[in-house]
């Protein structure tokens, strides 16, 4: 421990602590402009600097580490000049239009000028002559308010690991700028807005928020984002009922995965919120034409029809597909009502098509089919990362840019395989360009380097798994040399990424949707858990079988049970004891149809009626004309949403639900951590609470149900739900909380199958590669 | 006293600098060798005794500075300053091209002492064909085995003065914009690349070889007691002689001027002497009585600084030449940090103001006021010394901006 | 001409030598070209922006094309007492040019430079980085016709 005094005031704190820390846990607020907690110090700004006795020079706290028997001055005379004279130096280039800057309440530099009384500069001779740039949709760059801070260029470097910034020029000519002084739109800026966020002044700010509502005006509603399956967390703000922005929450409780740091969808694409193509009434089709109705008839039409063909044609003649995209309390009435009131098992949503081989294939070999470790495991943790089929930063941006962050800041390794040369392949270790559908080839390839080369971890083999001989035996013939030609990728290449995966410390794998939807999805994955085990890539932190999810929740809707052949089996009948009791009525046996099933079914004229949650299967399915001719054969198309879709649009029922800003909820990202999504504004028009139009429905298809809100349906489902069974809304207001979490004591389990895998022992699959059928 | 005393420039003009074969006929790398011999705590510390400060500017004791270096790291470096970016300045440059190879040596003992085997040398951008001589010479060296296992290798600054500043220059050596580093952590601890690093000015490196063959105490006995040795003078504006000298440290500036200097050209009378580079202190005719060495002229509120001396006349505008002064400052600042970027630019302004007659005794005020703030809170020493100019000038030469002000 | 690609691989045994690079290539094109500034980064393995931030630090490096022979003129304070502010315009009137422009012919551009180091002969210029000495008003004309 150090002891130093600050301010007369005698304070002791660890060796290595900034003299800036020091201050404020003596309880001096120190200015800053240029410090950010989350980037890498600069030092530069000077506003922080302080008086330590016996210098010559003043110095400045956020730079300077504390030393024993320090006496420092926070507000000495010397201070405070330095201080006002560098504002109103800073005042002097300034275009000081703080009545009409986005910033205004917001800004540090008003703050400081406002604290020590700088009313205007004594310096003022040419004045500010940057002048503004850049046409592009989202940001407004004023360099005539930049401060010169360069949190902007190194929150871009080291946050987002975009380096499309810098300093241009030197002295006072010196601006931020591209490449060339370039548009941003010409240069690799993805308009993730983590300059604007770490922005201290009005000089980067929202052209989508810009005159909506400054910070003053404005109400912060952290929810979680509603558009990958990371699960980022941010502030919408909210002014007269509105959403006006969304800001950045840097707090790590309050944002765990993404601290902070978001990409262009949930920063800058929050505007359909109050898009005037929402849905604002139901809408009912006669005659080729849809004419609104109210609720009353809408919902009393829907529910005769729904009736009528269960009566008509049995009660596995209507399906039911729930989203993705919706809360879980919705997923989880959603599959209630359509096996308790639809009395089918035909319950799906469309991402399960792109989950149901990781379904298969982890359970098969783990014993659970979700995401091994945590977002940030492979932000930090991870020694070596194997990113294969996942355009990470594309699909999963902040996903990708912790792993940048980890590759550049930490030295971690990078083995990227994919057919196409994604942005992280760009950065990578060994870049492994494959054939397309050939993954299976590869990592077998890998396999024998490592059983070849005995970089295998025996112990692990040895005591937490089985079948490992049959799998060395069909590996023997998947030398590098064999699998080149098959693959495309150099032998060494193959050899160079079997070892940087075997022998670091602790590897882990990341795919995503290019791994899955092929017909051999369920092969593949089989064999990246194949891959995992053999170097014991298991269980611990940095490692794991890492399968990102596309939308927002599809974990949640797999789990919630949205799936024909859920987690808990109907054709369980223990399991389907439980429900039955629960739910108070016999329940089918029978597994249910899944969406392309349905389609076909449809086709078959076997499926007379559907009802559509959220999703819009016309986009979301491979073969739209298909989709698109069994959507007119059915009798009775009903769609909940809040557009009109494609979808929506070949309706006979549309029933307007509401967004994310307008409701309560819970949703559970890839890394299976459930977050509360919270009500900011309230819906458009007559547009209701999506569980409220199934209670509705149900109870005039003569099965009451009622709910007093979103959290009632979590409690009844948490009794239904093991893994979630420990949770509850006070518990997950924080940085909620990752499932299994099986009692209220429980912290969650950020990392499965630590001691022991879900099915007892890991299941090695002996797997061939075979050409895969697309193709 | 009147002559000069010549140590690194024992040889000028009568070797190549270029050869190593020439330089060891006149005793060239015995100091390396005796160097080699000695345990690295003798080392040190005979370097420590000796007395050696650093003539780049900051006159921290060279030995000293060696000791700091953490004795287990791995991969160290020995980086030699030439950066001359001080106006006024050329002695490095004088080194290089009458005894180049006394560098190299220089730094080889360096690097024997931390335990290093590269070195590097940054040269300004300014100095193609020094450079180009510093290459050969450590060719001639290597060919002739001189440096042992000891490396080499020259970069090349582009045209930035404060590059000079160790942290500037190991940025720029690392291919980064020549943006100064905070300190701590210091160079010796993690310098370039991360890595404990020493940075010696090319004349303290050049002092090496002779400390080491003739002894510590034979140097420490030159000149003045508590910054011995010698250092080369360039004499620039209106000397006669405007050229340079190697000259005891205690030696008195007054001399420098007068006796090797020639006096002023055409007799006039002499009205200021800025000593150390542009950064320095303007000396008024009264003081010129003092010894040259780090202390003494610090004593009277000046600086040795690179041992630049420029001398100006009756006739000469001190406002104007500090207005140009000014300009330097403005067009050499880096634009990390906010007291410096603005500052230099605002100085300028009110420096240019006043000169034109246009500026009042507020002007002045606001700029003593900014100057104040830049030598207290600027990153580096490039912000803290600009004011210096202006700072001296306003005090000795009061009545000359009086003289222009409304 | 050199390939731009050429000179940049000659200097990439020197870690971090990216400003090395761009003093090879102005040997060879007396700037930096666009498309060898991004070479250039792409093979020290630093950011597009990042190599430019560094090309526009250094007053040495320019990334706008210049003239065969570029001619600095020193104004620091020694050779600005030896009458640089007359050079100055001199040399503009000459050259027919102001700082900062390059002559119609592709021949000549001026720039201005802070102290070369050779201040025992002021007022100094350097005609592609060769100091010329003692560089009065009347010698000028003289010296500017040696370069063809
Ligand atoms: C703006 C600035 C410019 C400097 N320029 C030089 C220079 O050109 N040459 C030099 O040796 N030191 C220069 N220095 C001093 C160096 O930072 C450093 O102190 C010196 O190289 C250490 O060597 P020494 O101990 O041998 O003097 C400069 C310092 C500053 C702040
Ligand atoms: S950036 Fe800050 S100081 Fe500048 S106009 Fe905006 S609110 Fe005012
Ligand atoms: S939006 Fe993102 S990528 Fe673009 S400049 Fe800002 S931080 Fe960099
Ligand atoms: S744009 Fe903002 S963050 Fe970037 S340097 Fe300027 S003030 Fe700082
Ligand atoms: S004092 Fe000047 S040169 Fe030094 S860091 Fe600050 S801006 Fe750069
Ligand atoms: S906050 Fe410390 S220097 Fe900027
Ligand atoms: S001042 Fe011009 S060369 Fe030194």
């Amino acid at each position: 421990m150090i002891k130093l005094t600050i301010n007369g005031k005698e304070i002791q704190v660890p060796r290595g602590t900034m003299v800036l820390d020091a201050c404020q846990q003596a309880g001096a607020d120190i200015p800053t402009l240029c410090y950010d907690p989350d980037l890498k110090l600069a030092g530069s700004c000077r506003m922080c600097v302080v008086e330590a006795k016996g210098r010559p020079n003043l110095m400045a706290a956020c730079v300077s580490p504390a030393e024993n028997n320090m006496v420092i001055e926070t507000e000495s005379h010397d201070v405070v000049e330095s201080r006002k004279i560098i504002l109103e130096l800073l005042l002097a280039r300034h275009k000081l239009e703080c009545h009409t800057c986005e910033r205004d309440g917001s800004c540090k530099l008003q703050d400081y000028c406002y604290r020590y009384g700088v009313t205007d500069s004594r310096y003022a001779g040419q004045g500010p002559h940057f002048g503004m740039e850049d046409p592009n949709p989202f940001i407004k760059r004023d360099y005539d308010k930049c401060i010169m801070c360069t949190r902007c260029v190194r929150a871009c470097e080291e946050i987002t690991g975009a380096q499309v910034i810098n300093v241009k020029d030197r002295g006072h000519h010196a601006k931020i700028s591209t490449v060339f002084d370039g548009k941003l739109a010409d240069s690799n800026c993805v308009f993730c807005g983590q300059c604007l966020m770490v922005c201290p002044v009005g000089a980067l700010t929202s052209k989508v928020s810009a005159g909506k509502g400054r910070s003053f005006q404005t109400k912060g509603v952290l929810t979680t984002c509603t558009y990958c399956g990371t699960g980022c967390t941010f502030e919408l703000n909210v002014k007269d009922d509105n959403v006006v922005g969304v800001t950045s929450v840097r707090d790590s409780e309050f944002s765990p995965v993404n601290k902070g740091a978001l990409c262009v969808k949930g920063r800058f694409g929050w505007d359909f919120i109050h898009s005037p193509e929402r849905l604002t009434t139901p809408l009912i089709k006669e005659n080729g034409e849809f004419r609104p109705a109210s609720w009353d008839e809408a919902l009393n039409l829907a529910a005769e029809k729904l009736k009528g063909m269960k009566d008509k044609y049995g009660t596995d003649s209507v399906a039911m597909f729930s989203s993705a995209r919706v809360t879980n309390e919705e997923n989880y009435l959603a599959q209630k009502f359509a096996r308790v009131v639809l009395g089918t098992n035909n319950i799906d949503h469309c991402a399960s098509l792109c989950h149901s081989s990781n379904v298969a294939g982890m359970g098969a070999a783990f014993g659970s089919g979700a995401m091994t470790n945590t977002i940030n495991d492979m932000g930090e943790d991870a020694r070596a990362i194997f990113v294969i089929g996942s355009n990470t930063t594309e699909n999963h941006p902040i996903i990708g840019y912790k792993i940048k962050q980890n590759v550049r800041k930490n030295g971690a390794k990078l083995i990227v395989a994919d057919p196409h040369c994604t942005d992280l392949a760009t950065m990578a270790d060994v870049n492994m360009q494959f054939q397309p559908g050939t993954d299976v080839a590869l990592l077998n390839g890998m396999m024998n380097v490592i059983i070849t080369e005995g970089l295998l971890d025996k112990e692990f083999i040895e005591n937490r798994t089985e079948n490992f001989a049959a799998l060395k035996q069909i590996l023997e013939k998947y030398t590098p040399e064999y699998v080149e030609p098959i693959t495309g990728v150099p032998a060494d290449d193959i050899r160079r990424a079997a070892r940087i995966y075997a022998e670091s410390e602790a590897s882990a794998i990341c795919y995503s949707m290019g791994q899955t939807p092929y017909s051999t999805g369920t092969d593949n994955v089989k064999s990246v858990c194949n891959l995992a085990m053999l170097t014991g890539n298991v269980g611990r932190p940095g490692t794991g079988v890492n399968a990102l999810l596309g939308q927002n929740n599809v974990q949640g809707a797999c789990d919630m049970g949205c799936l024909p052949i859920a987690y808990q089996a109907a054709t369980d009948s223990e399991i389907r004891d439980k429900f039955e009791k629960a739910w108070g009525l016999t329940l089918s046996a029978q597994n249910g149809l899944t969406v392309t099933q349905t389609i076909n079914a449809a086709h078959a004229g076997q499926i007379k009626g559907l009802f559509v949650l959220g999703e819009n299967p016309i986009v979301s399915d491979p073969d739209i004309q298909h989709v698109d001719e069994y959507l007119e054969k059915l009798e009775c198309l009903i769609v909940q949403d809040i557009f009109l879709t494609e979808t929506a649009q070949k309706a006979d029922i549309v029933l307007p639900g509401l967004s994310f800003a307008e409701k309560e909820g819970t949703f559970t990202s890839t890394e299976r951590r459930v977050q509360l999504v919270r009500k900011a504004v309230s819906g458009p028009g007559e547009a209701q609470d999506d569980w409220w139009i199934l209670c509705e429905l149900s109870t005039r298809m003569g099965y009451p149900m009622f709910y007093a809100n979103a959290e009632e349906i979590f409690e009844e489902m948490r009794l239904l739900t093991p893994s979630y069974a420990g949770m509850s809304y006070a518990r997950l207001q924080g940085s909620g909380l990752h499932w299994p979490c099986p009692t209220e004591d429980h912290p969650g389990t950020p990392i499965l199958h630590k001691d022991i895998f879900s099915r007892g022992l890991g299941l090695f699959h002996a797997i061939e590669f075979k050409e895969p059928v697309e193709l | 006293m009147a002559e000069e005393m010549r140590v690194l420039l024992e040889y000028a003009d009568k070797i190549n600098p270029e050869s190593a074969d020439e330089y060891v006929k006149v005793g060239g790398y015995v100091g390396l060798e005796k160097a080699r011999q000695m345990e690295i705590n003798d080392l040190i510390q005979e370097v420590k005794s000796s007395g050696l400060r650093g003539r780049g500017g900051a006159g921290f004791n060279a030995g000293m500075k060696w000791s700091f270096v953490p004795k287990n790291a791995e991969i160290k470096y020995v980086v030699c300053n030439l950066d001359e970016g001080e106006p006024g300045t050329y002695k490095d440059r004088i080194i290089c091209e009458k005894n180049a190879q006394a560098l190299l040596e220089g730094m080889a003992i360096c690097g024997r002492a931390i335990g290093s085997n590269q070195g590097y040398i940054y040269c300004r951008g300014e100095y193609p064909f020094t450079v180009k001589l510093l290459k050969n010479a450590i060719q001639s060296a290597k060919e002739l085995g001189a440096l042992g296992d000891f490396n080499i290798e020259v970069r090349m600054g582009a045209g930035a003065y404060v590059c000079g500043e160790e942290t500037a220059l190991i940025e720029s050596i690392e291919g980064h914009r020549g943006e100064p580093r905070f300190k701590p952590p210091f160079p010796g601890v993690a310098g370039l690349w991360g890595v404990p690093t020493v940075v010696n000015n090319v004349e303290t490196f050049a002092c090496l070889p002779s400390i080491l063959t003739k002894g510590s105490a034979w140097f420490a006995g030159i000149g003045a007691a508590k910054y011995p040795g010698t250092k080369i003078v360039t004499l620039t504006g209106d000397a006669v002689n405007t050229t340079f000298f190697e000259v005891p440290t205690d030696y008195i500036l007054r001399d420098v001027i007068y006796k090797l200097g020639g006096g002023v050209k055409g007799g006039k009378k002499l009205k200021a002497v800025q000593v150390g580079g542009t950064s320095g202190s303007f000396i008024p005719e009264q003081n010129l009585d003092t010894q040259i060495d780090f202390d003494s002229m610090g004593a009277i509120g000046a600086a040795l600084g690179s041992g630049a001396v420029l001398v100006l006349d009756e006739t000469r505008d001190i406002v104007d030449i500090v207005t140009r002064i000014s300009k330097f400052f403005e067009h050499e600042s880096c634009g990390k940090c906010n007291p410096c970027r603005e500052g230099t630019f605002r100085c300028r302004e009110i420096m240019e103001k006043i000169n034109a007659g246009k500026a009042s005794q507020k002007d002045i005020d606001n700029l003593l006021l900014l100057t104040r703030v830049m030598q207290k809170a600027a990153l580096c020493g490039l912000g803290q010394a600009a004011p210096f100019p202006i700072q001296s000038t306003i005090k000795h030469f009061a009545h000359e901006y009086a003289r222009k002000i409304v | 001409m050199a390939n731009y690609k050429d000179i940049i691989v000659g200097c990439i045994d020197k870690k971090g030598g990216i400003i090395e690079a761009f003093h090879a290539l102005q040997n060879e094109f007396n700037y930096i070209p666009h498309e060898a500034l991004v070479e250039a980064a792409r093979v020290f393995g630093v950011s597009e922006a990042q190599a430019y931030g560094v090309a526009t630090f250094y007053s040495y490096l320019s990334v706008e094309k210049r003239g065969k022979y570029i001619i600095r003129m020193c104004e620091s304070a020694p050779c600005h007492v030896a009458g640089a502010d007359e050079l100055l315009k001199a040399l503009e009137s000459q050259l027919g040019i102001k700082v900062g422009e390059t002559t119609s012919d592709g021949k000549f551009t001026l720039e201005l430079t802070e102290c070369v180091g050779q201040c025992q002969a002021t007022p100094v210029i350097t005609v592609n980085s060769e100091p010329v000495f003692n560089v009065t008003t009347k010698i000028l004309p003289q010296v500017l016709a040696a370069y063809k």
